[in-house]
Parts: structure tokens; sequence; C-alpha cells
């Protein structure tokens, strides 16, 4: 088992009176998503009196709470104790997928202009962006959303300054270190590289997202 | 016995909802559910066997009719006007009605949302453990999507021993009086003279709001200039105040987006969210401050 990481204690604050929020982070980290995904993991061992959802997001753990079983002071308190037994942040279960994508073209309306504001070819920009293995950051914002990161430093973006209208489901996006893989039409900020056949988000299945939270993902060219 | 009712109008967000689908924000969905939960529980609170479903519609009204069957139905939330064939019945509404039967629900004179709840289930196809409608994901209730004209839709009776749960909310809500808060997730971030200048403002009810959430106008301008912050992605909660980019503020509501990256002032207690849901647009209001013991005691009267 690798050797506990130590990190700053996390701040528990409220979040309206139905919810705690374990937040390991005021910026997006590798090492603050990493020690979220490991604590909603154990959470998910054995929630806590009266805790009837955790949620684990980018750089945090969101406790939803029933006022009937619990309070924050008392729920705080048994969070303060699970935090303070040491985790292994890099021992947590995590399958490998490979994410089939069409880069480029109608599918990717932004990879040219992303490619060429990092001076890079599209074909340069593809080989870069798939050959790192990438991690499942958390899934949210809308239904099997998933946010994949981190690139290098060097091979970054910020968002676009426009928001595009709804794009289809399965958009591979491209923004701030991270690659996102969208489930449902959503309008993004994020730079539209390519397209999947893959969808996170089936409402007939159990579970309806295939991707987990800590999951490795490595993204693949499918021949156009 | 089965029934059959048929929709001859109903407003652009009519939707079929229950309590709410939970356990699903880690997929992304948020819980959806009743804009005011106390209304919807009272609704069906007093029939036996009442489903757990029902439907919420808006000051578009709703009108259907009876095409089979017979059932119980009874009324909640806000003022409504309601005629059954044509002639006026009171409001909250407790009706038995039959096949040949005309329901027409105008709006009165205050309130956004209204409930109808059934002796009967609402023979829609549960999604991730659920029947609410959640219209921002097009998931649950009818195809996901609001009620119109020409839907039918099949009540079938609930089965004696299911129990349905919880169903018994009995306190009205404050009539007036500030809409309390507790500090929100970004409190901090403000500048104190903008706290402040929150805490003595009046707010409007802008005509923008619908289940994802609403829209305030902000006449003093609290939030003008306020400094566009990059912020993390976070957990959003039903309540948070947040202040968009422009400086609106925005009440997130049942559909919110799990998760959002602007700055979060404040959130509604669970206690006036149902009455703050209720206001319609133009209504003035003031926030008020308690911390998260009162608001707990609150909650916890007002079940």
């Amino acid at each position: 088992m690798a050797e506990a990481e130590v990190f700053p204690p996390p701040l528990i604050l409220p979040l309206g009176d139905r919810s705690l929020l374990v937040r390991f982070g005021n910026t997006l980290s590798d090492e603050a998503n990493r020690a979220a995904i490991a604590f909603g993991r154990r959470l998910d061992e054995r929630l806590p009196d009266g805790v009837s959802e955790i949620d684990p997001n980018l750089v945090s753990v969101l406790l939803k709470y029933d006022p009937e079983r619990t309070d924050f002071e008392r729920l705080a308190g048994e969070v303060r104790l699970l935090i303070s037994a040491p985790t292994a942040i890099d021992d947590v279960a995590a399958t490998t997928h490979r994410i089939a994508v069409r880069f480029g073209g109608d599918d990717g309306p932004d990879l040219e202009a992303a490619a060429a504001v990092l001076n890079m070819t599209p074909d340069a920009f593809v080989a870069t962006h798939n050959a790192s293995v990438l991690r499942v950051l958390t899934i949210g914002f809308a239904p099997g959303f998933a946010y994949c990161g981190f690139h290098p430093e060097a091979f970054r973006l910020p968002r676009r300054t426009e928001v595009r209208p709804p794009m289809p489901p399965g958009s591979v996006l491209f923004a701030a270190g991270q690659t996102a893989i969208t489930s449902t039409s959503i309008p993004t900020g994020w730079h539209v590289i390519g397209r999947t056949d893959f969808r996170n988000f089936d409402s007939a299945a159990d579970p309806p997202t295939t991707l987990r939270e800590g999951d490795r993902v490595i993204f693949e060219t499918v021949a156009q | 016995m089965t029934a059959l009712i048929r929709i001859i109008r109903a407003g652009p967000m009519a939707t079929i909802q229950d309590a709410g689908r939970f356990g699903a924000l880690h997929h992304g969905i948020s819980a959806s559910g009743p804009m005011d939960r106390g209304a919807f529980e009272r609704a069906g609170g007093p029939l036996a066997n009442a489903g757990a479903e029902g439907i919420e519609f808006t000051q578009a009204g709703l009108a259907f009719t009876v095409a089979e069957g017979h059932f119980r139905a009874r009324g909640e939330g806000g003022e409504f006007s309601l005629s059954v064939n044509g002639s006026p019945r009171d409001w909250p509404a407790d009706l038995g009605l039959g096949a040949g039967d005309t329901i027409d629900i105008t709006p009165g004179p205050s309130g956004n949302y209204g409930y109808l709840r059934f002796d009967h289930a609402i023979d829609v196809p549960a999604v991730i453990g659920s029947r609410a409608t959640n219209l921002v994901a097009g998931l649950g209730g009818l195809d996901g999507r609001a009620l119109r004209r020409g839907d039918e839709l099949t009540l079938v009776p609930v089965e004696s021993d299911v129990v349905v749960g919880e169903m018994i909310a009995t306190h009205l809500p404050a009539d007036d009086g500030p809409i309390r808060f507790t500090w929100g997730l970004h409190a901090d971030l403000f500048a104190p003279a903008a706290r402040q200048a929150f805490l003595g403002a009046n707010f409007v009810v802008s005509t923008r709001l619908d289940r994802m959430g609403v829209r305030l106008d902000d006449p003093s301008g609290v939030f003008a200039g306020a400094p566009i912050l990059s912020l993390v992605s976070d957990a959003i909660v039903p309540g948070d105040i947040q202040i968009l980019g422009d400086g609106t503020p925005i009440v997130l509501m049942r559909d919110h987006q799990p998760t959002g990256g602007y700055p979060r002032i404040a959130t509604v207690i669970s206690a006036d969210l149902d009455r703050f849901a209720q206001m319609r647009p133009g209504t003035a209001l003031a926030f008020a401050p308690v911390g998260l013991h009162k608001a707990r005691a609150l909650f916890l009267a007002s079940r």
C-alpha cells in the first residue's frame, strides 16, 4: 500500500442547512482532486449517520444530510475524525477506459484553432492529447458530463470567450488542462476538438454512468 | 380501477413531479421535485392511498378532461381558481372526479405554483428511481418534458400496502417577512460593504424565472460592478444565491445544475424556499441572515 500523502486539513463548510461540504482546495489542483476522490471512496464504505447522499466534486465532497437525524456540528465532528485517519490516495481502485474519438472536421470544429494557439499542427495536437493517461476528476454539471485531467502545463488553453450553442452528445472538449466528454446536448465555452460514440449516460442503465471519478481514461483516434 | 385524463391546456412548465430524484448528484443530475414542497405534501397528505406523483402547474394554469374511470384529487399551492364542468370550486380543492368531467384551473391572486395529487399513481416510467421531471436534463415525467395539449395520463390505483412516507407537512409557511438565509459558500469573497448592502437592500423577483432559477432585479445595485471571480466549479444546493458575471443575483431552484462556478453569497433556508418559490414577478423582498441552528429549528418546525 502506498504511503499516505499529507495534505493541509480541508475546510468543512455548511452549504445551506442540509448539506456539508468538505473542500480540499480553493483552486483545481491534482492533489486536491485526488484527496476529494479518496475521501469520497472512504465515505462510500460507510456513510456517517444521517447522511443521505454524497457527491464528490472537482476539489470537494458534498454530504447531504437529514436535519431530523443529525446536525452540522455533529456531522462535522464525524468528518474530522474520518479525515484524521490516514488515506492512501493513490490506492483508489480505478478502471481504465479507452475512448475512441473522431478529432477535427465537423466533429471537432475548434481543433485547428486550438492547435494553432499552441503552435502545433492538428496532428501533433492530437498526438500530444492522446499521449497522457488522464484521470476522471469528477462527473457533474450535466448528466454524465466527465471532467478528465490533467494535461501537461505546456499543453493547456483557457476556455473560449464565446459560448457555442448546444453541441451534440459525445462532444470531446478541451480547456484548462482538461478534456471533458459530454453525454447530453449542452452549450459549451470549451474548445470542441472531437466527438466520440461513447456515452457516459444511459438513464435506463444501473448505474446510469460508466465512468467513475478516479478511473483512468485513454483517448484514441478513430480514422475518419 | 385505472383512469385516464387528457390534457386540454398546460403551460410550458407544467410537469409531473414526485418528491424528487435523490442520490443522482454524482451522475450529474439534481433532484428536481416540487418547487413548493410543502404544498405538494399538503395536497397528498389527506388522501387515502395517495400516489407519489402529482402535477405541478404554473400561472398558465391547467385544464383536462377525465376520459375514463374515477378518482379523488386534491389541489394545493398558491391561490388558483378551479372549476369542474364550469362550476367554481374552492381552492385548496378536494374533488371526486369521473369520466366526462372537465377541470379548468386558472391563476388567482397569488402564487406561482399549484399541485394536483390523486389517490392514484401517474403511470409514467421511473427514471433513475424517480418520476420527477427534470426539464433541464430532459428526464423523468412524461418523456422528460412539460405536459401539453393532447397528452394522456393513465392513473393507476395505489396498492393499499404501499406506504407513502413523510407526506405530512401541515404548517403553512409564514406569509411575509424577509427571506431568511445562511451565509453562502463564497460569502467571504464578497467585500464587507457588499455583504452589508445585501442585508439592507430590497430586491424584486424578475420575470426571468423557471424551475432552474429565479433571477432578481437589484434596483439599488448591490452587486453592480462586483469583481468577476474565477472559481473552481463546486456543488450547488437549492436556495443558493449566486451572482452572475453581470451582477445579476439568481436564486437556484429545484432543477439547478449540480455544480457551478459563480460566487454564491448566501443560501435561502429550507423553511423559506417554498415561500420564495411562490413569489410572483414584481414582488419586492429583503433577505435576513440566520444561523445554522435557527435554520435547522425552523426546518424541523415546518415538518
